[in-house]
């Protein structure tokens, strides 16, 4: 342990890795519900916060806290806890009160509007390992025209403002768009007062139910968001060529991160997919036992492992963030190459061949 | 000395790990990795320990020298009580 942040993400690193080889599901995400107080115009995830047939699909606490047990026998040790907008479930502390008691590094990721003064009291008394706060705009105008809500940034800066009095642990995070790219920085000062980190990222994706998506039309164009990556290198004290990935052996392997290797991911109604992007392959713990579902997600990563022809000769394919599962998202198969995300490994190459 | 009941000793991939509860969670504000020693002393104060006998079951344990180990022993012990590991 460290207090120093970046010593402490070397540790996380290191477990991940210790992990991975091992194929211990050490990482788990819940999505306890695809249903949403808001509505933001980008979101991979959202349903209406009273979408019946949604809500009768997801499992109860008492259900969550069984697949719970049998992931920690499991090997899980990390658990995410996300939506949509998890405090939509009336019965959320009945999950989450438990949950913390487990010996689980335990995160929250909430948009906060919802986090009223008993909300934030019971969260006190149940403290998580972290809760990532997602700020849409520093302004109301901008938070709504995201979001929909127009008292939303109120509610938000409210809610911050009553777990930060309880010394909750949390970190401000931000999805970009052209709608509130331009209130970066207004929203790292928003941070910054509140004491906590901030993180931001730029590239949307869309649906992973791939229903229609306004994820590329608010995307930040290849230059701005690069901009972005180079930016935040540099804030990072990390030299510009940090944000290139080591480039790949010429037989390397499609799923570059943890995901279906060391991490998993439960929908709301308790199925099992590889991440939040990719919903394969769907073993139901309840049904099948976590170890048999764990085993299907690994053994579906392993069987789809391989990169496309077109993907394994491309030369700047060391740049390029592209997985299985984007390709799924914008192509409906797991190897196609996606047109934008090519573009963007071209740009980003040339940028730091350049030395840009 | 005695360790507390507030950290959930873990493994993740082969290593130890000590992951707070509680009101410790926000106290300690993320985990403690434990190499082999520390996790052998974790493991002995499960019921209450003196420095000396800590030392003594660390040299039973592992090949190393009685200073050595009892400096082993007062540093990993301090470093327990800061964060509120161990009670007396």
């Amino acid at each position: 342990m460290s207090p120093e942040p970046g010593a402490y993400r070397g540790v996380l690193d290191r477990l991940a890795r210790a992990a991975q080889a091992k194929g211990q599901p050490y990482n788990g995400t819940i999505e306890l519900t695809a249903r949403c107080n808001l509505a933001c115009r980008m979101c991979y995830v959202r349903l209406p916060a009273n979408d019946a047939a949604a809500r009768a699909a997801e499992l109860s606490a008492a259900q969550w806290l069984e697949v719970v047990a049998q992931a920690q026998a499991g090997g899980m040790v990390f658990l995410l806890i996300t939506g949509g907008e998890p405090l939509l479930r009336p019965d959320f502390f009945e999950l989450w009160a438990p949950l913390t008691r487990r010996g689980l590094m335990l995160t929250l990721y909430t948009n906060a509007t919802l986090v009223t003064e008993s909300v934030a009291e019971r969260l006190a008394a149940a403290p998580p390992s972290r809760i990532g706060v997602t700020l849409y705009g520093a302004t109301a105008a901008t938070y709504e025209a995201v979001t929909g809500q127009p008292d939303g940034l109120e509610r938000c800066l409210a809610g911050i403002e009553r777990l930060m009095r309880r010394g909750l642990p949390l970190v401000v995070r931000s999805t970009l768009s052209t709608y509130n790219v331009d209130e970066l920085e207004a929203m790292r000062a928003i941070a910054a007062d509140f004491g906590v980190p901030f993180q931001s990222s730029w590239y949307l994706t869309g649906r992973a139910d791939r229903q229609p998506s306004e994820a590329a039309a608010c995307r930040l164009s290849d230059s701005c968001g690069l901009d972005l990556e180079a930016e935040d290198r540099e804030r990072r004290g990390l030299p510009a060529a940090e944000g290139r990935r080591t480039p790949p052996p010429a037989n390397a392997e499609a799923f570059y991160c943890a995901a279906g290797q060391a991490s998993f991911v439960l929908d709301p109604s308790g199925a099992m997919h590889v991440c939040l992007d990719l919903r394969q392959p769907g073993a139901r713990p309840l049904e099948v036992g976590f170890e048999a579902a764990w085993a299907a997600t690994r053994a579906f990563v392993a069987a789809h492992n391989e990169l496309g022809a077109e993907c394994a000769a491309c030369d700047v394919r060391a740049w390029c963030g592209r997985c299985p599962a984007s390709s799924m998202i914008e192509t409906g198969t797991l190897t196609e190459p996606v047109p934008a995300l090519c573009e963007l490994a071209k740009l980003r190459a040339a940028r730091e061949t350049a030395g840009v | 000395m005695q360790r507390v009941d507030e950290f959930i000793l873990q493994d993740v991939g082969g290593e130890a790990i000590l992951v707070p509860i509680g009101q410790k969670v926000v106290d300690l504000n993320g985990l403690i990795a434990l190499n082999a020693t520390g996790l052998f002393l974790w493991e002995q104060l499960a019921q209450p320990r003196e420095v000396g006998e800590l030392a003594d079951l660390l040299c039973g344990e592992f090949e190393v020298e009685p200073a050595v180990a009892r400096n082993d022993v007062l540093a990993f012990t301090q470093r327990l009580r800061e964060i509120g590991a161990v009670i007396e």
